[in-house]
């Protein structure tokens, strides 16, 4: 029971890393669009939303008990990034107009092949995860409340969250209206 | 399309930190099935479908050539 107590932790651990690191990346995200006027294209908004989606998994297990259908929750959406990033980055592989990497290049690489290696990261974090602690079978039944520092940082990585998804809303209408979205400007503000 | 699908998030965000569990599941899978359809909509161009001719490649020589 030490040993599954010791995995617990570190599974929940995991989660509130994963989800920090995905809150940074999203927090990056919009620093982007908003200090440097970088208006995120579909896919790039798409991308965002799977983001969120990994982070909805893995802050989903703070909700009382880890469930692994919380991983499979994050685990799907890793894989819709991985798809939509990929196809992004061959779509402006080649460049031609209306098709190129948009955006600041970040050492070197722009973002949706930033995102390919996010989702990368993500699936092998996962898979390293499950191989090194998914075995037990008494992790579903160490609750959270048994490791209170990681509870309470979770609580408030979860409220951060949430008010990045409701600014990224306000940010999509002011952006798209309720039609499709383009890069030239916010469509509400012209 | 992008408004709805952000509103559907936002829900399933609110709906969990309420503990409205199968709601906010429902929320996050219309939010999933929306990027999808948004995703296959936005790469499907009318005059190549889901092609990609741009990185077609054929090896050099007689009878290789695209078609």
């Amino acid at each position: 029971m030490i040993a599954s107590r010791s995995f617990a932790g570190l599974n929940y651990a995991f989660s509130l890393a994963m989800a920090v690191v995905i809150a940074a990346i999203l927090t990056t995200a919009l620093v982007m669009q908003f200090g440097y006027g970088e208006l995120p294209c579909p896919l790039c908004l798409l991308q965002r939303v799977a983001m969120f989606g990994i982070a909805f998994g893995a802050m989903q297990n703070f909700r009382g008990r880890f469930s692994y259908q919380n991983d499979g929750i994050s685990l799907l959406f890793a894989v819709f990034l991985l798809i939509v990033a990929s196809r992004q980055t061959l779509l402006d592989i080649y460049p031609r107009p209306g098709h190129e990497y948009i955006g600041t290049a970040i050492l070197g690489l722009h973002m949706p092949v930033w995102s390919i290696l996010i989702a990368a990261a993500a699936l092998l974090a996962y898979a390293v995860k499950l191989v090194a602690i998914g075995g037990d079978s008494d992790l579903p039944f160490v609750p959270v409340a048994e490791f209170p520092a990681i509870k309470t940082t979770a609580g408030v990585v979860g409220a951060y969250l949430i008010a990045l998804c409701a600014v990224n809303l306000v940010s999509v209408i002011v952006q798209c209206g309720f039609g499709e979205c383009h890069t030239m400007g916010y469509k509400l503000l012209q | 399309m992008m408004a709805a699908i952000f509103a559907s998030l936002t829900a399933a965000w609110v709906a969990a930190s309420l503990s409205r569990r199968d709601l906010s599941l429902m929320a996050l899978a219309l939010c999933l099935a929306l990027s999808i359809w948004l995703f296959l909509f936005e790469i499907y161009s009318p005059e190549y479908g889901f092609r990609m001719p741009w990185i077609q490649t054929f090896l050099d020589g007689p009878g290789n050539a695209p078609t």
